[in-house]
């Protein structure tokens, strides 16, 4: 049932709380990190930390007498849902997981391109691939030639950047 | 009075005779200004040798140039798609993503590059005339004075939370315990790390930055087909040069915001350290407290707009203060000038703009002719940036995650930043679903930091008596104004309230 007595849509504060339970158990393990601190490491940690704790106390309070009173639901369909899957939200999730942890295997710009590729094709179910090929490549190329040739940063450097250095260098 | 009109009617022309150096510097200053990781300092860096080789007055030029630039251009993405380029656009996206959402993004941009070029460029011209009562602010804003201005920045957090103020409240407390991480400034207590070396400087605050907003936007926006909302995109359509016109109008007739709001980036700017995050986040939560219509903020409201923009380069100006009159570098990209320059053998102090008046005067010309060729080159350009907008979210999702994780690897060169930003990208995403707004939790990881290290200095110079904060007359001035200015919107809500009331 979704629906309040009197027929309004119940706020539905499964989601709502995940920030206020990051927030109290972060405080937490901070202020375990610091008991045996000087004052000087104590002074801030306790202030702000014991106003963290007193507004999420306050917020579970709400939402439970929210809960309790039938205005409000333990769902969280307003913040995980199908939409996640069908609008390519999972996928690009996975894709960007996989760009970070393969970026200092393969280099900025292979991987780069094949980030991009692939999550485009995710959000775009597959079509117009030829398009998205073309676009991966011009992105990745760019940023090659912008970030690593032309500023020399130290982006990761994989197979692609030395097959270009040797080539310039060469001539 | 004759020679010295005499003096910088000679720079002007001198400056003018570098456009070479300088138009070229704007449109690289405009590139790496939105690209949130590559701040004027970093290229700055990057590009050393290339300025220690040049000529002195050259080289200063550049940094000038390409410091003005990145300035501006950092407001574009924040404008455009919601990631500010560097914390001192933070406030930027307030009101100007909201104009963008409803087609308004060109003129949004005009907007901003008046305000921000008018704001830099009147500040100059102050910097330049008051420049040896602005260099002893620095003088009297101790650590007790720097505590209430952090809190004005603060504040910020319960004005953005107007909607839902206990969500805001907790999001911008949980951004002051994240700002918290790492170690004390006493003895080097490592605190909240999780045992990463990484986190022992404290959160970085480009990973924070990229990840509460570019990471997370990108997975919000993929849920429609374009960031515009339908009104929007049917604006957009019949886009026109008049919208450039318009925000060039709009900016203008708002002339005394532009002067008052980049008057409070000048100041903040000539204390070392203070920063244009600062700036901003004062000047926005000023610009809202004295408007005739505050509840139009955070929905597009231009002076929403102007007050962070013309404070951020109010902030540059700011800086240059010190680092001439005392040696003092007002922030990271200062400190590179100053390396420049004593490379080059200038000695700084009063002196300077008696031996070397081209050097010392030459700077803030040179920042004044940087602002008006930004206005004269730039602001045409908004029509055409504004079109990023109209790209599919399918194809403009990935290239914002791509360039902005890696954007958040170039300031320290570790892994570990980018794995920190996709956390907070995670984090932000929960947080924008749920009502929570990752500018509070920004603000709180920007400022907390801050306003630990001076609170205590505070108490430590005081031996822990916590009534030194109320011990110096500016400080106690401070906080009568800041109290005033939380109580001041309260009371006039009820007011504006009770005459609704009365009216019915």
């Amino acid at each position: 049932m979704t629906d309040r007595r009197d027929g309004e849509p119940r706020q539905q504060v499964g989601g709502d709380l995940i920030i206020p339970v990051l927030a109290v158990a972060f405080t937490l393990y901070f202020i375990s990190t610091i008991l045996d601190s000087p004052w000087t490491a104590q002074v801030n940690a306790f202030m702000i930390g014991g106003i963290v704790l007193f507004l999420c106390a306050i917020f579970f309070v709400k939402t439970a007498l929210a809960l309790r009173s039938g205005e409000a639901t333990f769902s969280f369909s307003n913040t995980f849902n199908g939409e996640d899957w069908t609008s390519g939200r999972i996928g690009l999730l996975a894709t960007t997981i996989a760009y970070a942890v393969l970026i200092e295997w393969g280099g900025f710009t292979l991987t780069t391109f094949l980030f991009l590729a692939i999550s485009m094709a995710i959000l775009n179910h597959g079509k117009r691939l030829g398009l998205i090929t073309l676009i991966s490549a011009a992105m990745a190329l760019s940023g090659w030639a912008l970030f690593i040739w032309a500023f020399d940063t130290r982006f990761p450097r994989g197979w692609f950047e030395g097959v270009m250095q040797a080539v310039l260098s060469n001539g | 009075m004759g020679e010295t009109t005499s003096l910088f009617a000679d720079l002007l022309f001198h400056t003018l005779s570098y456009w070479w150096v300088m138009i070229p510097t704007i449109f690289l200053g405009l590139i790496v200004g939105g690209i949130p990781g590559f701040s004027a300092a970093n290229t700055i860096i990057i590009l050393m040798p290339l300025t220690l080789a040049m000529e002195v007055e050259t080289g200063l030029i550049f940094m000038v140039t390409l410091y003005c630039a990145a300035r501006m251009g950092a407001g574009i993405p924040a404008i455009l798609v919601n990631i500010p380029g560097t914390a001192g656009a933070a406030a930027t996206p307030l009101d100007g993503y909201p104009m963008t959402q409803q087609g308004k993004g060109q003129q949004a941009l005009a907007i901003s590059f008046v305000a921000s070029a008018l704001g830099g460029l009147i500040t100059t011209l102050i910097a330049l005339v008051s420049m040896p009562w602005l260099a002893r602010v620095g003088f009297y804003m101790h650590s007790v004075e720097m505590i209430v201005v952090m809190l004005f920045g603060i504040s910020l957090i319960a004005t953005i939370a107007a909607k839902d103020t206990l969500k805001g409240l907790i999001a911008g407390f949980f951004g002051l315990m994240i700002g918290s991480i790492g170690t004390d400034v006493v003895y080097a207590t490592p605190r909240g790390t999780f045992g990463f070396l990484e986190l022992y400087d404290g959160v970085p605050l480009i990973p924070a930055l990229v990840g509460l907003f570019a990471v997370s936007e990108a997975f919000l926006i993929i849920e429609k087909r374009s960031i515009l909302s339908e009104s929007g995109r049917a604006a957009m359509v019949k886009t026109s040069w008049d919208a450039t016109f318009q925000g060039v109008r709009l900016a203008l007739s708002r002339w005394w915001h532009i002067v008052w709001t980049s008057i409070i980036g000048l100041v903040i700017g000539v204390i070392p350290g203070a920063g244009a995050s600062i700036a901003s986040f004062v000047a926005y939560q000023q610009s809202r407290t004295f408007s005739k219509t505050p509840e139009l903020y955070g929905t597009g409201h231009p002076e929403g707009l102007i007050a962070p923009e013309s404070a951020n380069n109010g902030v540059t100006s700011g800086t240059l203060v010190p680092l001439l009159v005392l040696g003092i570098p007002g922030g990271a990209t200062a400190a590179i000038m100053l390396v420049v320059m004593q490379y080059n053998g200038i000695n700084f102090g009063p002196s300077l703009f008696e031996d070397r008046p081209e050097i010392g005067y030459g700077m803030f010309m040179a920042m004044a002719v940087t602002y008006v060729m930004m206005m004269l080159t730039i602001i045409p350009l908004s029509r055409y940036m504004s079109r990023v907008t109209t790209v599919p979210t399918i194809y403009l999702a990935p290239m914002i995650i791509s360039f902005t994780l890696v954007g958040a690897f170039v300031p320290r060169e570790y892994m570990f930043d980018l794995y920190l930003a996709l956390a907070f990208g995670v984090i932000g995403y929960i947080a924008r679903k749920t009502g929570y707004h990752v500018a509070a939790i920004l603000i709180g990881v920007i400022l907390g930091p801050l306003l630990e290290r001076y609170f205590l200095l505070a108490l430590k110079k005081s031996d822990g008596d916590v009534m030194t904060l109320f011990s110096s007359n500016i400080g106690n001035v401070l906080w009568v104004l800041l109290a005033l200015s939380i109580i001041f919107p309260i009371f006039l809500d009820k007011r504006k309230a009770r005459k609704a009331m009365m009216g019915q």
